[in-house]
């Protein structure tokens, strides 16, 4: 630590001595769940240097991230290239590919013929933006979003790839982008977490991705800004209801008595720490009831799940994630990271993709739609993509019905909407293709440089000193992708 | 952002602060402790040691570069500031300043006063500290010469004197035997020898418990739970599918190593050369299986070079911050910012470990090359005599005698045919589709291509899953007629799928359908599925359908006989695999009306699900029922009769295999199939004893050694110069006779000329023990890590280390026994707003156990614990789907969560099966780190996702059920509540704390006396047994107050 970190962590601390008869307890609870109103003056005892408010002023206050996991393919979506037709079957030129690294899985592969997609693409909205039929209701939609044509990536499978788009590096250790973001912003729930991670399995016959939780860890950071996971199954937060017998009195019974047990020895001890442990206990309580008023849809009219879909009542779904998301961002919570897994296509590709874009389709437009409807919008970040692309070539065997893609690092297409987003718009080209960026390419560091921008962050201010070095969720790299904002 | 907060500091405040302070009081500026940690923090990016970021070619990391003569004059003139270039730019007004703004540092007023000082003072400079050899200094002299008890406390006093402070007192007995016992065995004092310490008048009392916990085998557990985090321990490889791994062994060598007390410097050796000494003994083999705790990958489709460098970097990175306390990895892309690491000094120390024979994707099935087999003496003398007997057995039976047998019986040897009555279609593959049987119903290609290939009889055919195969009119059978079907089949597919169907008509699916249920795993990563027959009459209602009860493997030829008795019943219809009838179960059994469907039988036809993906041969209908003999002689004699048949075809290996077996099982003379059947149990039974025998992961080196290339900003396809081992430059090299391998390396590490590690080592002890290091950095005590709050206390204590012979026990009990140690953690107010952190000591410490020990402290309390030590990890309670939710599949390991049964849910917390991509979720929300990577510094956050854990786990409701149960046999609740207190928290509780649980037990008695079902399931939860002769209503009232307890603040503190 620094010295003028400790002479803040010193000062702060004084302060809240001198405001809170709480004392450090309550600032630590402050340090969880951050209240908006504390969180210009907390600090990290565990040894931060970060900035804790906004460094200007913010165009959204939440993220939705909703993360296809397992890599949709731009080609069949988003990317739209009448000339591919024509191409179809070729062999994709050597000019093109130019000693790309490719994955173990093709790199044997004897001939990498061009396959055009198999759907058919139409215009959709005011803009006439061009996207794929087997997305309908994003074309709903599409004049509130900015598709992003050029995001490119480094890692050529899947765990290094999603890693990176997660934490800012190929590699474990780094902290997960919710977990920054409610580092440098805290919470704005009394009594939710800040940053919610939700997984909806695959919609496909493909086997999925699988997952990992340093995907929503908090890498180097204190642990406390780590994604808790909401659950379809069992309790949605882990350990969150009460035992079979134990009834609400019981409970509230035990807990005062521990309480004042407690605050005995904090009267004996004078330790900071016990009056936290006794605020913690009653943030559980609160988050006994908030978590299961949160995840209860029955109070949803029949409309709203017509517009997600018939899936969004059936818990576990995307379309159900989706709708408890808008939810989660009515109560303050910061970050919302949803998976969706199932996008992994290396073959049967026509049939996953299409099983996987009617699932998807629907909940990730009926999620703006809600949000603007209700006014969210302006002001919580949506962002929809995958890890990286998939191939213009064939893996396996390309017949009249059937084929599928390999992973593709050099481009691929990401859409946001909402809190200082530029609304209707498409950025970026690439060459015919559909292989390398020829215009306005999106470095996933600089999706994520955006991503604090909108936030209200510089992403090169938002560090964390750890093993003597400012670390950033961008490392040293990342340009805000100005053409993207509002 | 920092500089916004700074003019908050009102101007002349004080600070304590042991680290780099801004005190501009008259006493002399400490340049390692104010002035080294600005230049760092704010000049040494562009004006340090790495070569290509340096700006103006000024270097002020080291003495040289700041005071040398440079055009516009020196960075530094001792003595004068104002001919000092740097303090004239750092205090220029203009846009001179120093540092720019685009740097985003700043100095402060208070800062660059402190410098000015500093170079009034006359420009003090030394080598950073942590470079410097360990002094070991006299001790300080102490005004209070009562207080210290050892050598620490003359550095702890004498400081707490300089700064105007006084220790607190001693704690209390009781306070000092939880204490003791929490820290070195990670479980709490048991009563009676609480009762024992107080008992114990003698002047060593104190020592004499230090050393019985010392000798505790509990000791090396709870050592080790620090070193399996540095050492990054999981049981699986972390990246991508992360399946289990098998390094419990070596764990266990952990825990034994620190019960033996093995030296620091063998701990050291064995773990990084084990293999590389002389005639290395087992357990050095195993010791080395440290190099190989990283994650590993397997991913399909990662490229096997990229990982190979992976790993490579883990192992830099974490020995470099173990023993090092260097943030080496700063180095693989670019010289190091702040420290003395070139990015050659990283390729260098990165040879050391690079020449390990691994392989960059490897892991699947568990451990992954190279590995050491534990085989016991005992297994191994099994192993031994079976491999006699094979290898006799093998000599009895003379390739030359067995070919001349076989060679004579294949002469002579016929087999029937089998039979051809009402045989209703035969199709033989042999080349073509063509139906043999004389009914001319031949089959077509509806899509796709049909590859022939060796069969079991003849050639077969192979669909690709894109094909099509159409068998006309092939069934004309009914319900009330009886049919055998009979097939070779050999699939690949690994989802469920249809193999043979009719087309389904309007009305529904009419006929019969051979389906594959769902697929699940099999041993060795073989999945299999189970077979469904369905006939189908008109309509939803109308079928019958049976499925096998045994998964049948994939991926090799399966003879498939369906025979049907005409019987309309479920019970008429038998399924045999490979000859055997198969149990099966009865999913549908109704068939009133006819089946018969005049579409064709369909193979491979995607509108019925997924198609067919494989090989078929010798497909057979018969409009009659089969004996078994003929099923058994198409399932066995087939295939050899048609390898007989065919005497002038070339034979490949599998087919000549398949006839020497059935010579040598079935026709050849008595003592040769005798021979032969006892041959392949005794290799069945080898393989299967050698499958049991666990591995470790161990380092060994390459046969040929691969060369070493910095490569650039750290990526696997940049190589350049090529590099060999060495130590980084700017420490002592290698003893000049070491080998240049890992050897040479370990042994530098705890060479007593290496500065660094003796001093990294006590300070992690320190943190054990005081929550804190004197180094709070404990990872890093590079150039941005800070300074030490007692250097010359740090000091004393690594010369202590190393001339004691790196003995670790030693080092445990010197900290212990201090009287710093021993203080009571009671805290003044001012006192805690002095000195928040404790960084001056004192006071005693107070901290939250690690999650670990918070498990173990409730399961000892609860009297639940099961001490048993080392083996396999534990599956404890978990809630479902916290592995399934994000697991791939279920073919791999360590995707689903199967929770223990019986004494292995109450092992201790560090025996839990770490999953690195989902850690145990109740250890992890207490801060146990997923061990991906080396952590030497466990966060201590206070959460309420805690208070869920202390409430509403079931290991916390069980372990409150059982404290209950011996409350409850204390007698009356006063007595109930001191024995929980003693339990929990060693003392006895005061007379308000006893009021107040015994009024929550009052009314708790009275809530489950109205609801006993609610006490009923309470009591419920947990897999032990409690005494059934308790009060159900009572025990539950009581289990809440057992729950309180153990969610004391005091109960998870160890104070």
């Amino acid at each position: 630590m620094s010295p003028p970190d400790e002479i803040r962590l010193h000062l702060t601390r004084r302060g809240l001595f001198g405001l809170s008869s709480r004392g450090l307890g309550g600032m630590a609870l402050a340090s969880l769940l951050e209240p908006a109103l504390l969180s210009a003056s907390r600090t990290d005892p565990g040894g931060g240097a970060g900035p804790i408010q906004p460094h200007f002023a913010p165009k959204a206050r939440r993220v939705i991230f909703l993360h296809q996991s397992g890599a949709p393919s731009q080609i069949e979506l988003f990317d739209y290239k009448p000339g591919l037709a024509k191409l179809h079957g070729a062999e994709l030129p050597d000019s093109v590919r130019r000693g790309q690294r490719i994955t173990g899985m093709t790199s044997g592969q004897d001939s990498f013929p061009v396959v055009a997609p198999i759907f058919p693409f139409r215009q959709y909205g005011k803009s006439g933006t061009w996207l794929s039929e087997l997305l309908p209701f994003t074309g709903k939609v599409v004049d509130d979003i900015a598709i992003v044509k050029t995001v490119h990536t480094e890692a050529i499978n899947h765990d290094p790839a999603i890693t990176f788009i997660q934490s800012g590096s190929q590699q474990p250790g780094r902290p997960s982008m919710g977990a920054w973001v409610s580092y440098g912003l805290g919470s704005e729930s009394q009594d939710l977490p800040a940053f919610v991670v939700m997984v909806s399995q695959t919609s496909g016959l493909n086997i999925d991705q699988p997952l990992f939780s340093r995907l929503w860890g908090s890498g180097f950071l204190p642990s406390r800004y780590q994604g808790v996971s909401f659950r379809s199954a069992g309790d949605p937060v882990l350990y969150l209801s009460n035992p079979p017998g134990i009834g609400e009195r019981t409970r509230r019974d035990m807990l005062d008595s521990l309480a004042a047990l407690n605050r005995m020895r904090a009267e004996a001890f004078g330790d900071p720490e016990i009056e936290t442990r006794i605020a913690q206990f009653e943030m559980a309580y609160r988050m006994q009831t908030s978590v299961p008023s949160l995840t209860d849809l029955s109070a949803e009219p029949p409309h709203v799940f017509d517009l997600y879909g018939p899936d969004s009542r059936k818990p576990g779904t995307y379309a159900f994630h989706c709708l408890l998301a808008r939810r989660m961002a009515e109560r303050g919570v910061r970050f919302i990271q949803l998976y969706k897994r199932g996008w992994d296509q290396h073959n049967d590709l026509p049939r996953d993709i299409a099983l996987q874009a009617r699932a998807v389709d629907q909940p990730s437009a009926a999620l703006v739609i809600d949000l603007k409807q209700r006014g969210l919008l302006d002001d919580t970040l949506v962002v929809w993509g995958g890890e990286f692309g998939r191939t213009i070539y064939c893996q396996g065997r390309l017949t009249a019905t059937n084929y599928g893609r390999d992973h593709h690092p050099r481009c691929f297409a990401v859409w946001l909407a909402g809190g200082g987003i530029r609304p209707g718009i498409s950025v970026g080209a690439t060459d015919d293709h559909c292989y390398n960026i020829v215009e306005d390419p999106v470095h996933v560091h600089d999706l994520q440089a955006t991503i604090l921008h909108c936030l209200g962050m510089d992403h090169k201010r938002l560090t964390y000193r750890f093993q003597g070095r400012d670390f950033r969720l961008t490392d040293v790299h990342g340009e805000v992708a100005a053409k993207i904002l509002a | 952002m920092r500089t916004r907060l700074l003019w908050l500091a009102p101007a002349g405040l004080v600070f304590f602060l042991p680290a780099a302070d801004t005190r501009t009081d008259a006493a002399r500026i400490d340049f390692q402790r104010q002035i080294r940690p600005i230049l760092s923090d704010n000049c040494f990016a562009c004006h340090g040691p790495d070569e290509k970021q340096r700006m103006v070619g000024l270097r002020l990391d080291e003495r040289e570069g700041a005071f040398a003569a440079r055009p516009g004059g020196p960075a530094i003139v001792a003595g004068n500031p104002s001919s000092s270039r740097l303090y004239q730019r750092i205090s220029a007004k203009d846009a001179t300043r120093m540092p720019p703004p685009a740097s985003t540092k700043s100095l402060n007023e208070g800062q660059i006063a402190l410098i000015r000082r500093w170079i009034e003072q006359g420009a003090d400079w030394q080598t950073h500290w942590s470079f410097r050899p360990p002094e070991r200094r006299p001790l300080p002299e102490v005004k209070d010469r009562a207080w210290p008890r050892n050598p620490i406390d003359h550095f702890v006093l004498a400081r707490l004197e300089r700064e105007g402070l006084r220790p607190s007192p001693e704690a209390d007995r009781i306070t000092l035997v939880r204490r003791l016992s929490l820290d070195l065995t990670g479980l709490p004092p048991a009563p009676a020898e609480v009762d024992a310490f107080l008992a114990d008048k003698s002047a060593n009392a104190y020592e004499k418990v230090v050393d019985r916990l010392l000798a505790s085998p509990r000791y090396g557990e709870r050592m080790a739970l620090e070193w399996l985090d540095l050492a990054r321990y999981a049981d699986t490889h972390g990246y991508h599918i992360d399946s289990h791994r098998d390094m419990w062994r070596w764990r266990d060598w952990v825990v034994d190593a620190f019960n033996g007390n093995l030296p620091f410097d063998r701990f050291t050796i064995e773990q990084l050369a084990g293999d590389l000494l002389p005639s290395p003994r087992r357990e050095q083999l195993l010791a080395t299986g440290f190099g190989r705790n990283h994650m590993i990958n397997f991913e399909g489709g990662a490229i096997p070079e990229e990982y190979l460098v992976e790993y490579v970097v883990d192992r830099v990175e974490t020995t470099a911050t173990i023993w090092l306390g260097l943030t080496m990895g700063c180095g693989r892309c670019h010289d190091h910012k702040y420290d003395p690491i070139s990015q050659k000094d990283f390729y260098r120390y990165f040879a050391f470990f690079n020449t390990i024979a691994e392989k960059g994707l490897d892991g699947r099935t568990g451990n992954a090359e190279p590995v050491l087999t534990l085989t016991t003496p005992h297994e191994k003398s099994l192993v031994d005599e079976l491999e006699r007997s094979i290898s006799a057995r093998e000599k009895e039976m003379p390739e030359s005698r067995v070919a001349a047998l076989e060679g004579a019986w294949e002469k002579t040897r016929k087999l029937p045919t089998a039979s051809g009555d009402r045989l209703a279609s035969h199709y033989e593959f042999d080349g073509h589709l063509a139906d043999t049987s004389g009914g001319y119903r031949h089959a077509s290609i509806a899509r796709g291509e049909v590859t022939y290939g060796e069969g079991m009889t003849g050639r077969s055919a192979g669909l690709s899953g894109e094909t099509h195969v159409r068998f006309r009119d092939a069934f004309p059978l009914d319900r009330d007629q009886p049919f055998s079907l009979v097939v070779w089949l050999r699939w690949s597919n690994n989802k469920s799928m249809m193999a043979l169907a009719s087309v389904p008509e309007a009305g529904g699916p009419r006929g019969l359908a051979i389906e594959f249920d769902e697929f699940e795993p099999l041993p060795d990563q073989k999945r299999g599925s189970r077979l469904v027959i369905r006939l189908a009459g008109s309509g939803p209602e109308e079928v019958i359908e049976v499925r096998t009860r045994a998964l049948i493997p994939q991926s090799a030829w399966r003879h498939i006989a369906v025979i049907y008795d005409g019987s309309a019943k479920a019970a008429g219809l038998k399924i045999y695999v490979d000859g055997k009838a198969q149990p099966v179960e009865t999913l549908r059994d109704r068939l009133s009306a006819p089946f018969h469907s005049a579409a064709s039988l369909d193979l491979g036809n995607k509108s019925l699900g997924n198609p067919y993906k494989g090989s078929i041969d010798d497909l057979r209908i018969y409009s009659r029922l089969l004996s078994e003999e003929e099923i058994d002689h198409l399932a066995v004699h087939e295939p050899v009769r048609s390898l007989l048949a065919d005497a002038g075809g070339r034979r490949s290996r599998e087919q000549r295999e398949r006839l020497r077996e059935y010579f040598l099982t079935r026709d050849a003379p008595e003592t040769e199939r005798r021979m032969f059947s006892e041959l392949n149990q005794w290799k069945a039974e080898k393989a299967r004893l050698e499958k049991s025998i666990p591995t470790a992961m161990i380092m060994r080196e390459m046969s040929k050694p691969r060369e070493t290339f910095l490569l650039g900003r750290g990526d696997y396809r940049n190589q350049g110069e090529k590099v060999s081992p060495a130590a980084p430059a700017a420490l002592p090299p290698l003893e000049k006779d070491a080998p240049p391998n890992r050897l040479g390396l370990a042994r530098w590490l705890v060479s007593p000329s290496n500065p660094l590690t003796s001093r990294v080592v006590v300070n992690r002890y320190w943190q054990m023990y005081f929550g804190t290091g004197l180094v709070k950095t404990v990872e890093d005590f590079g150039s941005q890590g800070e300074p030490p709050s007692h250097p010359e206390l740090l000091d004393r204590l690594a010369t202590e280390f190393v001339s004691s012979g790196w003995d670790v026990k030693a080092m445990q009990r010197l900290i212990v026994t201090s009287a710093a140690y021993r203080q009571s953690s009671r805290a003044a107010p001012a006192l805690v707003e002095r000195d928040p952190e404790n960084r001056l000591l004192a006071r005693g410490a107070r901290f939250r156990l690690p999650a670990e020990t918070v498990r173990d402290n409730a399961l000892a309390i609860s009297g639940l614990l099961n001490g048993e030590m080392g083996g396999p990890g534990v599956y404890p309670y978990q809630p479902k789907g916290v592995w399934e939710d994000i697991a791939y599949g279920d073919v791999y390991s360590a995707q689903r969560y199967t929770p223990s049964g019986g004494k292995d849910l109450y092992r201790r917390g560090m025996y839990t099966f770490w999953k690195r991509t989902a850690p145990p979720p109740a250890l992890a929300t207490f801060d146990a780190p997923d061990r991906e990577k080396c952590v030497a510094r466990r966060a201590r956050t206070n959460t309420p996702l805690q208070a869920l854990v202390l409430m509403n786990d079931p290991t916390y409701v069980e372990a409150a059920r059982a404290l209950a149960g011996r409350m409850i046999g204390a007698g009356d609740p006063a007595r109930r509540i001191e024995l929980a207190y003693r339990l929990a928290v060693a003392r006895k509780p005061e007379t308000r704390e006893v009021t107040l649980l015994r009024e929550l037990a009052r009314r708790q008695l009275s809530t489950y006396r109205a609801d006993p079902e609610s006490a009923r399931r309470l009591l419920a939860i947990g897999e032990s047994a409690y005494d059934g002769r308790l009060d159900a209503v009572e025990l539950a009232a009581w289990t809440t107050v057992a729950s309180a307890i153990l969610s004391l603040d005091e109960t998870i503190t160890r104070q």
